[in-house]
């Protein structure tokens, strides 16, 4: 990362990266979210052992400390935390909003589910038998079904931010060595955080991904600080490059394998099945590898970030809650299209690009609007 | 090869057990035109070596079926009109000489870690020399962890092994509708992975159940409420056959 020059209360500009990759992961999300989809093989997930969610919650980690921390040190820890407080209740509702969603795709396709076969094991049950545990489930954030595990845990680290983050900046060893401690403690004692139904446990333990969260709230707090990092990050960067190296190849072999049994699969035996709930150290290994690259690559305010064609990511990034549901939204309808109409190739083109397409379209009215709004109104 | 003659048409027979044998590449018996698979659907070199050792020594055979809904036969209506009853009922014809007794230990609604968990009391407390382990529809309607789901069918398998069990994996039900709104990809490819790696075969009743439902041999999914029980039986019929030929062919 480079270091900043200017103090923290003028406002930096945009660190236009956050946006852009934090936008190439929501359409990476939406894409991954739609089943047998052959762009499945371009995403982040083809490329490390991580997916779009680390990205999500790494720069979700580090945007808030940019943007709570100057909040912090311009206008006090009380407005800081009040404001943290609101974001929080912001992804709640939205949270909420896609439940119901939910809601009515189960509701929708509940005579879908009156097949001969799947009948009896259609857990979809679970709201549908038990409502009135259900909703209270989900709006405790318990009940997390599928699309729905990703908002929860961004809600929780929200919560415990603003004294994460008022530590973070008195001393940072005081979150940092507790936050490493607890995500050890998950890897070695396998701890769980349960959730609704019973036996069913968070899919994203926030016991362990905390820590991804935490690490991004570093970084981007130290990007209003000092150069140590920048000198960092030029050590780092050899054993970076190795591994992400490696980490490609062999994630590529797996998908190769996939295809063509005669190409082997590179350490599939030794390294699979790569712990996702818990973050395995192999995901957050491979990420950061990845994040120092980028770090290194690409500056804050690229050029190619600016052009047109990036324009759209950029808008998604910004705009990234709203987009999310979107996404989520989006996805939902894509899969029951191709499993409801046909699979075939230019129907799934047609998928990826409207709902590509509608996702940029929508970030740009939210922006245009948000733009407007703050105009100053010149006439009576 | 066994063909049971019941009559005397000794050449005919033969000519239409060549027709069988193509037609079903590998599966043991002549089927009603109603479960056929294209050939490569079931073509396996899978060995189940501790089952062929009893079996050739005239030895009794216990083989546990563990699973869900659909091993204990739910949607049929009883576990005589499951696929496991019907494996044991071919078995015991084709193996006359060793009681073999399947023994149905599915219960509706687990996940893979859930029968996991009920191994100890449902599977070895048996003294199996075989197990089917039917699973993954719970954990994909749940949305369990893809990775979790994985690693607790290694376990699994590993136990197995380890028990000198053979081990046959059965992946999950398709219908079109459930296809529609619920991902099982993820859990069909962690499935068969697991069984790649550790050689153990994974009956494909995902794609036959396709195969059938494109086909239109079966509609699973507008069927008349009083019409479920027996589409389900006949279903279960089809994959027990199917299995008992694949099991068949295994051991020889």
């Amino acid at each position: 990362m480079k270091a900043a020059s200017a103090p923290p209360p003028p406002a930096l500009p945009r660190d236009l990266r956050l946006d852009f990759f934090r936008g190439l992961a929501l359409i990476c999300i939406f894409i991954d979210h739609i089943p047998e989809n052959y762009l499945n093989y371009v995403t982040l997930s083809a490329i490390g052992f991580f997916d779009a969610a680390e990205v999500f919650i790494f720069i979700s980690g580090f945007t808030a400390a940019l943007v709570y921390g100057r909040a912090l040190a311009v206008r006090g820890t009380l407005i800081a935390t009040v404001q943290v407080l609101r974001r929080a209740w912001q992804l709640y509702v939205a949270h909420i909003f896609l439940f119901v969603i939910f809601i009515a795709e189960v509701s929708y396709t509940v005579r879908a589910f009156n097949d001969a076969m799947y009948n009896e094991e259609m857990g979809v049950g679970d709201f549908l038998e038990h409502p009135h545990i259900a909703v209270v489930q989900a709006l405790l954030l318990q009940f997390q079904p599928t699309f729905l595990d990703i908002l929860p845990l961004y809600i929780v680290m929200l919560l415990i931010f603003p004294p994460v983050l008022i530590c973070l900046r008195w001393r940072p060893l005081v979150v940092l060595v507790p936050s490493a401690l607890i995500y050890l403690a998950v890897q070695v004692f396998n701890i769980d955080v349960p959730a609704y139904p019973p036996g069913v446990v968070w899919t994203f333990n926030p016991l362990a991904w905390q820590f991804l969260f935490v690490l991004g709230a570093a970084l981007g707090l130290g990007l209003t600080r000092g150069r140590r990092q920048a000198r960092l990050a030029q050590i780092a960067y050899w054993p970076a490059l190795v591994i992400a190296a490696l980490v490609f190849v062999i994630r590529l072999s797996w998908t190769f394998h996939g295809f063509w049994d005669a190409v082997p699969a590179l350490f599939l035996r030794h390294l699979w099945p790569i712990n996702k709930g818990n973050l395995s150290p192999l995901r957050l290994v491979s990420f950061f590898a990845l994040v120092m690259l980028v770090a290194h690559w690409v500056s804050p305010q690229a050029r190619f970030m600016r052009s047109a064609a990036a324009q759209p990511l950029v808008l998604c990034g910004r705009h990234s809650l709203e987009i999310f549901c979107l996404s989520i939204l989006l996805s939902v309808l894509g899969h029951f299209l191709m499993s409801e109409f046909n699979a075939g190739f230019s129907m799934q083109v047609g998928i990826n690009v409207v709902g590509i397409a509608v996702m940029c379209l929508t970030a740009g009215m939210l922006d245009w609007y948000r733009a407007v709004q703050r105009m100053p109104v010149t006439t009576a | 090869m066994t063909i049971r003659g019941r009559s005397l048409a000794g050449p005919l027979l033969a000519a239409l057990a060549c027709v069988a044998v193509i037609v079903t590449a590998g599966g043991a018996r002549a089927e009603t035109e109603d479960c056929t698979t294209p050939p490569e659907m079931t073509e396996t070199d899978v060995k189940l070596p501790h089952l062929a050792e009893r079996l050739k020594a005239h030895q009794p055979a216990t083989i546990v079926a563990i699973g869900g809904a659909s091993t204990i036969g739910k949607a049929a209506g009883s576990a005589d009109l499951a696929y496991p009853h019907r494996l044991g009922q071919d078995l015991a014809q084709d193996f006359p000489d060793s009681p073999i007794n399947v023994i149905n230990k599915g219960v509706p609604r687990q996940s893979a870690k859930q029968m996991f968990e009920r191994f100890p009391t449902d599977v070895f407390a048996e003294d199996p020399v075989m197990v089917v382990w039917e699973v993954g529809i719970n954990d994909a309607v749940r949305g369990t962890d893809v990775d979790d789901f994985a690693a607790t069918l290694q376990d699994g398998v590993e136990e197995l092994k380890n028990r000198a069990i053979d081990t046959i994996l059965v992946d999950m039900q398709f219908s079109r509708s459930s296809a529609t709104v619920i991902n099982f990809e993820g859990y069909l490819k962690a499935l068969h992975r697991v069984g790649d790696l550790a050689d153990v075969y994974v009956f494909p009743r995902y794609e036959m159940m396709r195969y059938w439902s494109e086909q239109k041999v079966f509609n699973f999914d507008d069927v008349a409420p009083e019409d479920r029980a027996s589409l389900a039986a006949r279903v279960y019929d089809c994959l027990g056959r199917k299995m008992a030929g694949i099991i068949q062919h295994a051991v020889q």
